[in-house]
């Protein structure tokens, strides 16, 4: 029987000698060029992979709960996430969409209107210590989300050049995975980024100022190399606009996006080969396309988080086996940074349980497998060194028909990628029901004695009420006239090309919330168009 | 014979809607291809408001409506509420991230739910044993 990888790469019953690539380098070490075997030296034995769970719920107070809950439990960075209502729509608590389904305010993120939300969520933690992804994964909350966490900072009169972490700001999540119902067109949030990255290079020089999150492509149905493909297609629109801009220096811009976000799944050696393809791509990209030779650039450094898709309903104790089978060709692929989905992830947001549950897994593994000694203990495998080289290829392929397509954000204008990634979900679904495809406990082993029912987290009552009142505070006993003028800074920054966020940084100190910035967006960029019908 | 009476049916509505205001599409995707594989006409809504729902069911004149949850139960029971109100006798069934707590909720309501991993030819069959004899 034929047997292939999940992306459709046939594979043999067995590799030899014969199977490594032409350009195979036996004696290549990790953290040496082209660094498909690592970005650094040492990997786990100098630094262990940082331990990020997504994290946040409720209200401000509730978030911050539970981020400490995961600090005191072995996290070693935090997350904040914002509920998806008002955060990913920039949208205040009173807005009718959210009015209109009010109970849903909080179950996906605290909700945070402003810069007091991120003091309250931030309270006690020494922000300082940590490398954080304080909010805005979505491109149109970029802005506000780096704007408060360093005002918070400031506040605390910590050095910004200091501070370590990622905004995200990705593409992929609300153009291509989910869509929000408005948002600003996707060249504006282009924009966006670019100026974000101008700002860190500047200010925040240890920040990543945005991490291309392919995960949410491949979770929406890009299959291994399109993912690969898509990432870098999009990493060239960051690289091309701000060398046109001619502020930064190529390397230094390099190196700040040089921080991405993965997808691992459930095909294991793909999913490793995947990582390893990735930083090999990345070091031909910048050396080959924008000459760049700045070692610190051209090191590819990788969060992955476990798919969520692959973590089912049925029967989800076993959840806890997939999470650690997708950590370990995490692991085995050279990650730094990691999250391990939730056993409970198809029901909901994680419960107090399965959120420690995937810290010890992250912990088993660095403390108890010793796969921590040996640097890319899988290198020069037939196998491996094969697979990646053909993933490579074939990602170039898909990226050199983004190019044809006129770039990445043309293919999420035109709904170009949108079809890709939903062919492909048909034929995994399809895949699934005539039988080509095994799951335990969806299409096979579906008997089961469960020891309990999972139900998930339990949601926080009374968040959209909180909330409400929150915005009432925080407009009565603001300096009105400072938030009036602020807003009327941000909106000229807008409707020139000037870079907008230091205006957004005094908007936010002045109290402006997150509907209000919301606002100007929609009236002077509009709304972008999505090209597919949900 | 059978050809000549498909011919002159016209096949049963379905409206397809979000609950909440999160636009993961991949589930409705698949689900509303599956649907319209097996010969229904499918009516898309996207992120509707309970309102825009009752209106959308009302000016279709669909023979079923699948709610794509992703947000909490109490938006799904406004929406119920407010199809009883505007006396809309259209069966309802419900897919997404359900918890299996939800799932028992829903089912006293009388609402089938088809959690994550649920097999597309049962939501098929759902869909053609809900509109029997509306077409």
């Amino acid at each position: 029987m034929t047997r292939q990888t999940s992306s459709g790469i046939p594979l043999k019953p067995v590799y030899t000698a014969t199977d490594l690539p032409a350009d195979h380098l036996p004696e290549t070490v990790p953290g040496s060029a082209p660094f498909t075997r690592g970005a650094y030296p040492g990997m786990y034995r100098t630094k262990p992979w940082r331990i990020f769970q997504l994290s946040g719920y409720g209200n401000p107070e509730d978030e911050r709960e539970r981020i400490k809950f995961l600090l005191e439990h072995g996290e070693t960075g935090f997350i904040m996430e914002h509920d998806r209502n008002t955060a990913d729509h920039l949208y205040n608590v009173d807005h009718p969409e959210v009015v209109a389904r009010h109970e849903d305010v909080g179950l996906s993120g605290a909700v945070i209107l402003g810069v007091r939300d991120y003091e309250t969520i931030l309270d006690g933690i020494p922000i300082e210590q940590y490398y954080c992804h304080p909010g805005g994964a979505v491109v149109q909350h970029g802005p506000f989300a780096l704007a408060c966490y360093w005002t918070v900072a400031q506040r605390r009169n910590l050095d910004l050049k200091k501070l370590a972490g990622t905004g995200q700001s990705d593409f992929f999540l609300t153009y291509l995975g989910c869509i929000t119902k408005q948002q600003v067109p996707a060249r504006v949030g282009l924009r966006f980024n670019c100026d974000i990255i101008e700002h860190c290079a500047q200010h925040m020089p240890r920040w990543v100022p945005v991490s291309i999150a392919a995960y949410n492509g491949a979770d929406t149905g890009l299959n291994a190399f399109q993912e690969l493909g898509a990432l870098f297609a999009n990493a060239v629109e960051y690289l091309d606009v701000v060398k046109a801009r001619g502020n930064l220096d190529l390397a230094q811009l390099a190196q700040g996006i040089g921080g991405v976000n993965f997808r691992v799944s459930m095909d294991f050696f793909e999913d490793i080969c995947k990582l390893r393809a990735a930083r090999k791509m990345w070091h031909r990209l910048l050396t080959e396309r924008y000459g760049i030779t700045d070692e610190r650039a051209l090191r590819l450094r990788i969060h992955v988080v476990t798919a969520g898709s692959a973590m089912t309903y049925q029967q989800p104790l076993n959840n806890i086996a997939r999470g650690t089978l997708m950590a370990l060709a995490s692991v085995l692929g050279g990650v730094q940074s990691l999250g391990v989905s939730g056993y409970d992830e198809a029901i909901s947001i994680p419960s107090e349980h399965a959120h420690q549950m995937s810290v010890r897994i992250q912990q088993i593994l660095q403390h108890e497998t010793n796969i921590t000694a040996v640097a890319d203990p899988l290198g020069g495998s037939y196998f491996i060194e094969s697979l990646t080289a053909e993933l490579e290829e074939r990602a170039w392929d898909f990226f050199n028909q983004i190019q044809d397509e006129g770039g990445f954000i043309n293919t999420l204008d035109s709904g170009w990628l949108h079809q890709h990634a939903s062919q492909n979900q048909i034929e995994q679904e399809m895949a699934l029901w005539d039988g080509r495809k095994s799951v335990v406990g969806v299409n096979m082993a579906q008997e089961s004695i469960e020891p309990l029912e999972i139900n998930g987290h339990e949601p926080v009552e009374g968040v959209w009420e909180n909330a409400m009142a929150r915005l009432e505070t925080i407009k009565r006993s603001r300096d009105q006239k400072a938030a009036s003028q602020a807003l009327r800074d941000l909106e000229q920054a807008c409707r020139t090309d000037k870079n907008i966020m230091p205006v957004m940084g005094t908007a936010v100190a002045a109290d402006v919330t997150l509907g209000e910035i919301g606002d100007v967006f929609r009236e002077v960029f509009g709304d972008w168009n999505p090209p597919i019908q949900l | 014979m059978q050809k000549n009476m498909e011919e002159q049916t016209p096949p049963a509505k379905i409206l397809l809607a979000k609950t909440a205001l999160d636009g993961h599409w991949r589930g409705i995707n698949v689900v509303g291809r599956a649907l319209r594989d097996a010969g229904f006409e499918i009516i898309l809504v996207g992120m509707a408001q309970a309102e825009e729902i009752v209106n959308a069911a009302l000016t279709e004149d669909v023979d079923l409506i699948g709610l794509n949850m992703g947000g909490r139960i109490e938006v799904v029971e406004r929406i119920l509420e407010q199809l009883a109100a505007a006396e809309l006798d259209v069966p309802v069934f419900a897919g997404g991230t359900i918890s299996p707590k939800n799932c028992r909720l829903l089912a006293e309501k009388g609402i089938e739910t088809f959690p994550p991993g649920s097999s597309l030819h049962d939501i098929v069959a759902a869909a053609e044993r809900l509109t029997k004899g509306t077409f």
